[in-house]
C-alpha cells in the first residue's frame, strides 16, 4: 500500500498563538516564548526531546538585544538541538523551515516567533534600519516609507483606506485570539491624525505584543506515526525580496508580491486566486491591503483576512506568520466564530521591510479525510 | 527520499582588514559576489535565490543590512532571506544555502555576506550587550572574558599550557602567510604570543583574534549543476549544527549534560555531519579541518570533540606537529579565525577554505591528496555550533 502522506512535503501538526495584548506585563520575553512553545507541543503530545531541529525567527533590534537567541533559542525548546534563526519575519522563519523539511534532512520540528513589541523603541529600530549616507540622515522611518507607498498607490484614496481600515476592525472584535477592542467607524478614522500623509493613524493597526509556534513535520514522519493528525498541509511556498529603491515605480509595482505569490501558487500547484478560500493579508496600513487586493486582482467576493488580520493583533515581526497560523486555523475548521465555512485552501501573505520590500506567500491544504 | 546532493562550485572572498575606507559595506559584498559568482562560471541571472550571512548587525551599525544590499549582489525581485545564529551564523547561512538546494525549490543558490567588525569603536562592548541584561551586564562578560573562563577550565582538567596555546598561535599565523586574504599573519615565536600584552588571563593579545572587515560567498547547485559547472565541486555531504544553553554555570556541574570546558555540543554536531557524509574515523578520512577558533585555547576542544583524537590529547599532538601543514590532518591552513575574523561572515569563511581544499582551489595553501574536509562554526557564550562536511566524491 502506497505511503498516506509524501515524504518530504511539510505538514502543520499544531499551532498556538501566546495570548494577545497590547502590553504583556506580568512575563518576561522568554517566559512568553517558552509558554508558546510548550503549549505547542503539549497539545500535539510530543515531547521536546523528539525533536529534530528548531526554527526560530526573531528580530534582535526589537528584541533589544545583540543575539537575542541566546537568551530566546532554548525557551524556544532548541536546547542540544540543531537550531537556525531567520531575521527577516516570522513568516520568512516559515519559508526556511519548508526548505529543512522538504530537504529530507529533518522530519520533526517546531516553529517559533515572536515580538514584545511593547519593549523596543519600534520607530528608533526602524530608523536604524536605513543605510547610513542618504536615508537615515533624513530620518526616514517604517510610518514614512507607508506614507510614500500610500502616496504612490493608484486608485485608493483615503476615504477607501478608513472603510477598510474600519472593516478589519469589526472583524478584529470577533476574533477571540485577537487583542480586544471596540472597533472604530470609518468617520474617526478618517478624522483621526496624520502619520504621513495620506497615512492616518486609524489606517494602521496598534502594534501588540505577542508568540506564535507551528509543530512541523514531514509526511515521512506521518507515514511513521499514523496515529497523529496534522492540522494541513504546507502547499505552496514563495518569497521574494525588492529593490531597496524607493521610488514609485518599486513601491506602485507590487512586483514582489506578485513574484512571491505566484511561485507559492505554482509551488501549490493553483493557477488563479480564486482557487484560494481564504486569504489572509498582513497589511501592516489599509493601504497595503488595498494594494494587495488590486495588485492580485482578486475577486470582489474573496474572502480576505476573516481573523481581521493584523488589526486583531499585530506583534510587528512575527504578524505574518500569525496570518499563517489564522489561515491553519481556518483550513482545519478550528478558527472559531471567524471560521470562513469549509475551507480547503488557505493562504497567507506576509510582508517586510520598508514599504513592503520582502514579500512572502504560504498556501495550506486541507488534509483529505 | 534521500535528499538531494548539494554541491560547491564556486567561492569569492575579498581581502580581510581592519578598515575597508574605499568601500561601502554594500559594495564589499558585490566584490565576494563578483568573484564567487566568476568562480562559478555564472551570471547574477542563473541564481535562483540567495541566503545572506551576517550577524550580529550592530557591528556595522545598520539593522536590516541585507536588504539595502540587495541591489548590489543582484538579488532583487529573488527569494533572499538573512539567517543569525550569532559567531555561527555563516555556518548556518551554509546550512540554510545548503536546504534551499536539497529542498528541490532552487537549483542555483548564493550565500553571501560582510561584516565590518571594526566599523564599531569597541566590539567588545557589542559583545557586552549579548548577555542578561538583569544579571550578567555589569560585570565584565563578553567573549574574551568568557571563553577564557573555560580556557581555564580546560587549563584545570588537562594539564594545557599557556605555551601549548601559544604553539597554536604560531602556526594559524605562518598558515597565513599563504592566505592572500588574510588579515594577521607572519612568522612568530612562541615568546612572541607570551610576551604580547595581557587580556584576560591566560589570553594575550596574540591569543586573540583581530576584528577583521570583508565579504565571502558560495555557489551551491545540484549534482546536475556541478557536473554541467566544475569539474572539481566539493559536495556537502553533511551538516550537523547544536544550540545550547546560553549559562555557562549549566556546563560545569556534576549535572551538566555538556562540558564547558569541551565545547562539548560539537561532539553532538559532528557525529551527526559525520554520519551523514559516511566518516567513521575522522582522522584518517579528513584531511584537512578548518576550525572557528577566534581564540587560540578553541582549537584543542574543537578536534577532541569531532573525534580526531581523545580528550585532552589534542594539546600534545599539537606541540608534536599533527595539526601542520603537510601532516594527516592539517588544521586551519588558511590561518583560520585566530588571523581572520570578520564574525558575521567567519563562519562562511571556514566552508569556503575547507570546500576550496576539496575542490583544489586553494593556491599556495593547497594540502595535497584532500578528499573530504570539515569546517565548524561557533556563536553566542559558545552555544551555537555547526560542522559541515566537504567531499571530492558525492554520497
Amino acid at each position: 500500500m502506497a505511503p498516506r502522506y509524501q515524504e518530504n512535503d511539510a505538514y502543520i501538526l499544531g499551532v498556538t498563538l501566546h495570548e494577545a495584548k497590547p502590553r504583556v506585563t506580568d512575563k518576561r520575553l522568554e517566559e512568553m516564548v517558552y509558554d508558546t512553545a510548550k503549549e505547542a507541543l503539549d497539545a500535539v503530545g510530543i515531547n521536546r526531546r523528539a525533536l529534530d531541529h528548531v526554527t526560530i525567527a526573531a528580530c534582535d533590534e526589537l528584541d533589544g538585544r545583540s543575539i537575542s537567541s541566546m537568551l530566546l533559542a532554548a525557551p524556544a525548546g532548541a536546547y542540544l538541538k540543531d537550531e537556525i534563526k531567520a531575521t527577516d519575519s516570522g513568516l520568512t522563519g516559515l519559508c526556511l523551515e519548508a526548505t529543512r523539511i522538504r530537504s529530507g534532512r529533518f522530519h520533526l520540528g517546531l516553529l517559533v516567533s515572536w515580538n514584545k513589541s511593547s519593549i523596543a523603541p519600534f520607530e528608533d529600530v526602524m530608523r536604524m534600519r536605513c543605510e547610513p549616507f542618504y536615508t537615515r540622515p533624513i530620518g526616514l522611518n517604517m510610518s514614512i516609507t507607508d506614507g510614500l507607498f500610500a502616496a504612490a498607490m493608484q486608485g485608493a484614496d483615503e476615504a477607501q483606506a478608513s472603510k477598510v481600515a474600519a472593516s478589519y476592525g469589526q472583524a478584529a472584535a470577533k476574533n477571540p485570539r485577537g487583542v480586544a477592542s471596540d472597533p472604530v467607524a470609518a468617520g474617526a478614522i478618517a478624522a483621526s491624525p496624520y502619520v504621513s500623509t495620506p497615512l492616518r493613524e486609524g489606517h494602521r493597526p496598534p502594534v501588540t505584543d505577542g508568540a506564535v509556534a507551528m509543530v512541523v513535520v514531514s509526511g515521512a514522519w506521518l507515514n511513521d506515526h499514523p496515529d497523529a493528525t496534522p492540522m494541513a498541509r504546507l502547499s505552496g511556498i514563495g518569497w521574494s525580496l525588492e529593490s531597496y529603491q524607493l521610488g514609485a515605480d518599486r513601491l506602485a509595482s507590487m512586483q514582489g508580491l506578485k513574484t512571491a505569490f505566484g511561485d507559492a501558487m505554482e509551488d501549490a500547484g493553483l493557477s488563479n486566486a480564486g482557487d484560494l478560500d481564504v486569504i489572509e493579508i498582513e497589511a501592516q496600513t489599509a493601504f497595503h491591503d488595498i494594494a494587495t487586493r488590486q495588485a492580485l486582482a482578486l475577486p470582489a467576493d474573496q474572502t480576505v483576512s476573516p481573523s481581521g488580520g493584523p488589526f486583531a493583533q499585530n506583534p510587528y515581526f512575527c504578524a505574518g506568520l500569525i496570518s499563517a497560523a489564522e489561515a491553519v486555523l481556518q483550513v482545519a475548521g478550528q478558527a472559531g466564530p471567524v471560521q470562513a465555512g469549509r475551507v480547503k485552501t488557505a493562504a497567507a501573505i506576509g510582508f517586510h521591510g520598508f514599504a513592503h520590500q520582502g514579500n512572502v506567500t504560504a498556501i495550506f491544504e486541507e488534509i483529505p479525510a | 527520499m534521500s535528499p538531494q546532493q548539494v554541491a560547491v562550485i564556486g567561492t569569492g572572498q575579498t581581502v580581510f582588514k581592519k578598515h575597508h575606507d574605499d568601500k561601502t559595506y554594500a559594495e564589499l559584498v558585490q566584490d565576494a559576489t563578483l568573484a564567487a559568482l566568476a568562480d562559478a562560471k555564472m551570471t547574477p541571472d542563473e541564481i535562483d535565490a540567495v541566503v545572506f550571512s551576517m550577524a550580529p548587525t550592530e557591528f556595522a551599525g545598520i539593522h536590516d543590512i541585507e536588504k539595502w544590499s540587495v541591489d548590489s549582489i543582484f538579488g532583487a525581485g529573488k527569494p533572499l532571506m538573512r539567517v543569525h545564529t550569532g559567531g555561527a551564523t555563516g555556518g548556518s547561512a551554509l546550512h540554510a544555502g545548503y536546504t534551499h538546494v536539497a529542498s528541490g525549490l532552487f537549483r542555483n543558490v548564493l550565500v553571501v555576506g560582510a561584516d565590518r567588525v571594526a566599523e564599531t569603536p569597541d566590539a567588545q562592548h557589542i559583545l557586552n550587550l549579548i548577555w542578561d541584561r538583569f544579571y550578567e551586564f555589569d560585570f565584565a562578560l563578553n567573549t574574551v572574558t568568557m571563553t577564557a573562563l573555560s580556557t581555564q577550565r580546560q587549563m584545570a582538567r588537562y594539564g594545557t599550557t599557556e605555551e601549548q596555546f601559544a604553539q597554536v598561535v604560531v602556526r594559524a599565523r605562518a598558515n597565513a602567510l599563504k592566505n592572500p586574504n588574510a588579515h594577521l599573519k607572519g612568522k612568530i615565536t612562541i615568546g612572541d604570543v607570551m610576551n604580547s600584552p595581557a587580556v584576560a588571563w591566560p589570553y594575550k593579545l596574540f591569543d586573540c583574534c583581530p576584528r577583521s572587515s570583508g565579504g565571502a560567498a558560495m555557489v551551491l547547485t545540484t549534482l546536475d549543476g556541478a557536473r554541467e559547472k566544475c569539474a572539481n565541486p566539493a559536495f556537502v555531504n553533511g551538516i550537523g549544527a547544536t544550540s545550547s544553553t546560553v549559562f555557562q554555570g549549566d556546563k560545569t556541574g556534576p549535572k551538566a549534560d555538556v562540558e564547558y570546558a569541551d565545547l562539548a555540543e560539537l561532539e553532538i554536531a559532528g557525529k551527526e555531519a559525520f554520519a551523514q557524509a559516511g566518516i567513521t574515523n575522522p582522522m584518517k578520512e579528513i584531511q584537512v579541518a578548518e576550525l572557528y577558533d577566534p581564540f587560540s585555547s578553541m582549537q584543542f576542544p574543537q578536534l577532541e570533540s569531532l573525534g580526531f583524537c581523545g580528550r585532552g590529547e589534542a594539546p600534545a599532538l599539537s606541540d608534536a606537529g599533527a595539526f601542520d601543514l603537510g601532516s594527516d590532518l592539517t588544521v586551519s591552513p588558511s590561518g583560520g579565525s585566530l588571523c581572520t575574523n570578520p564574525i558575521g561572515v567567519t563562519g562562511l569563511v571556514r566552508a569556503i577554505e575547507a570546500a576550496n581544499q576539496v575542490m583544489q582551489r586553494a593556491g599556495d595553501m593547497q594540502v595535497s591528496g584532500v578528499r573530504n574536509a570539515v569546517a565548524t562554526a561557533i556563536g553566542g557564550s559558545a552555544q551555537f555550533y555547526t560542522a559541515s562536511v566537504f567531499g571530492a566524491d558525492h554520497l
